[in-house]
């Protein structure tokens, strides 16, 4: 029992919450722009690095230059967005354009970290940590505290944002009715760039954490994309929280196959990720309005 | 006087062809105009010419003295100009009274108090407030809309068919709404089905046809028309 929590489900949480602070960019965009964005898991690998350079350049510790990660991932996604996505917006509702353009951006991100980083993997920082005890039973590392505490509060951060400002709500409308947001007086073009932003911040906090948990490489956020997708539509496409839910539901349960749960593990772990793309087919099939009854575009 | 809104000789249409063929509306200050006309007239296509949604091949929109003509939409409601679409016209995953402040959007202060006015106007609303208004009824739903097009206190409110879908007791409280709308101040240009209980209401009717204008005039007249009633009235 003790030995289910400790190596699986708790590593299943963390991974979750890698996955949940991408999903929730996915589904944003997606709700607001109506288009499957392939680069966002290179997003991820962007912030990772940059979160890297910035500890190289400061020599604090990682999860002290997280803000500032965030922050310039912030504007690169908001960049992207003006530089690749937004000229070809036709406004005509054909969206595929786009897709197959972020599968080049997504390229061209990984390219750009490979070139200025290399491709080998890489750590913040050497060394072990000791993991804490809870109640005497639960052990835990401290960067697992960290990486969910901080998930946490992010996705408390984001559903406050939605639900309590003015921008936040902005983006909901938007995402509801994007016509209807127009007619009303909303500058459409502020809210998608605000909108890249948060998708970046909370992608770059992503990389990092699966970068403090694991390593870095320039595949790590090309790797995420399916798991990522699949929580967004089990979260139910458009809606963030749900996301974030559907995240942990995919992360705990790639981690719980390859638990031994009758002598031996029940998938090898190199299946892994067959676990999010039956959980993406079985949706579709059945539910694809998302757990939630989210839309169907 | 001058009009508030002034629309002339409007071509407009979908992909080349034209379904507003030089068709001119008019609007004064407080004034409730009605614009009826059979299926296909150009009714709806009319207002979203005016509030830049189609686009204008020929002819002016002047709208407060202001050249609107082919304007982005966005930029219309702080102007005093609102529209209410006939379908998917609420923020259905959005509380009803987030709706109302998305319709305020672009106003900086103030926000409370037009919010108190629309309740005041339409207290159906006060009570689902926390509500999305996607549960809400198809009346309730129209109203939300309606309340979310008057944040911005506007000079002028386009409603597309406000009745559509509605039961006639529904429809009833609806234009009694409209009413009150506009006995407070708000002209009011409005595509309505039920003609004859629009225009009965109306200061003055447009008939639309072909997309032109073929009748016009104030709405009890246009009603006791002959002629209008025997060819777009039914009889």
């Amino acid at each position: 029992m003790l030995e289910f929590v400790n190596l699986y489900l708790v590593n299943g949480i963390v991974l979750g919450c890698v996955y949940a602070l991408g999903a929730i960019g996915i589904t944003m965009i997606f709700g607001i722009l109506r288009f499957g964005h392939f680069a966002h898991g290179d997003m991820m690998t962007a912030g990772a690095y940059i979160a890297l350079a910035l500890v190289w350049a400061s020599g604090m510790p990682v999860l002290w230059v997280l803000p500032a990660a965030m922050l310039l991932t912030a504007a690169l996604g908001a960049g992207l967005h003006w530089a690749f996505y937004r000229p070809l917006d036709t406004g005509t509702g054909s969206t595929i354009v786009i897709v197959i353009a972020s599968f080049g951006v997504a390229l061209m991100l990984r390219s750009a970290v490979q070139l200025f980083f290399g491709v080998d993997i890489t750590t913040y920082q050497r060394g072990f940590q000791t993991p804490i005890w809870i109640a005497d039973t639960i052990r835990i590392l401290p960067r697992h505290l960290w990486i969910i505490g901080l998930t946490i509060a992010l996705v408390v951060a984001l559903h406050l944002f939605l639900t309590r400002s003015r921008l936040g709500k902005a983006m909901r409308a938007m995402s509801d009715n994007r016509a209807l947001a127009r007619i009303s007086g909303i500058g459409t073009m502020r809210v998608v760039l605000a909108a890249w932003a948060v998708g970046g911040a909370l992608a770059a906090a992503g990389g990092v954490f699966l970068g403090i948990d694991t390593q870095l490489s320039t595949q790590m956020g090309w790797n995420l994309l399916l798991p990522m997708f699949a929580a967004a539509v089990l979260g139910g496409i458009g809606n963030p929280v749900g996301a974030a839910l559907g995240a942990l539901v995919v992360g705990v349960a790639e981690e719980l196959v390859t638990f031994p749960w009758f002598g031996e593990p029940l998938l090898s772990p190199a299946y892994k990720s067959a676990v999010s793309f039956a959980i993406l087919v079985a949706l579709l099939v059945w539910r694809p309005t998302g757990l939630t009854r989210g839309r169907v575009f | 006087m001058t009009p508030l809104l002034e629309a002339r000789g409007l071509y407009a249409g979908y992909g080349g062809m034209d379904i507003l063929r030089g068709c001119t509306i008019t609007v004064a200050p407080r004034e409730m105009v009605v614009i009826v006309g059979p299926n296909g007239a150009g009714k709806s296509t009319a207002m979203k010419a005016v509030f830049g949604l189609v686009r204008i091949r020929e002819g002016r929109v002047i709208f407060d003295g202001q050249d609107i003509t082919n304007a982005p939409p966005e930029s219309l409601a702080p102007r005093g100009l609102a529209y209410v679409p006939q379908e998917h016209n609420v923020f259905a995953t959005l509380t009803v009274e987030e709706n109302l402040e998305m319709g305020a959007y672009t106003r900086r202060s103030g926000i409370a108090e037009a919010k108190a006015r629309v309740f005041g106007l339409l207290p159906a609303l006060k009570i689902k407030r926390r509500q999305p208004a996607g549960e809400l009824s198809g009346g309730q739903r129209q109203m939300v809309a309606i309340g979310r097009a008057l944040m911005m206190e506007p000079k002028l409110l386009m409603l597309d068919e406000p009745s559509a879908g509605l039961s006639p007791k529904v429809l009833a409280e609806i234009l009694e709404a409209i009413a009150a709308i506009n006995a407070a101040g708000v002209a009011i240009l409005m595509v309505e089905q039920n003609a004859k209980a629009a225009l009965a209401m109306a200061h003055r009717g447009y008939v639309l046809a072909g997309g032109q204008n073929r009748f016009e005039g104030p709405g009890p007249e246009l009603l006791a028309d002959r002629e209008v009633a025997a060819s777009f009235l039914g009889g």
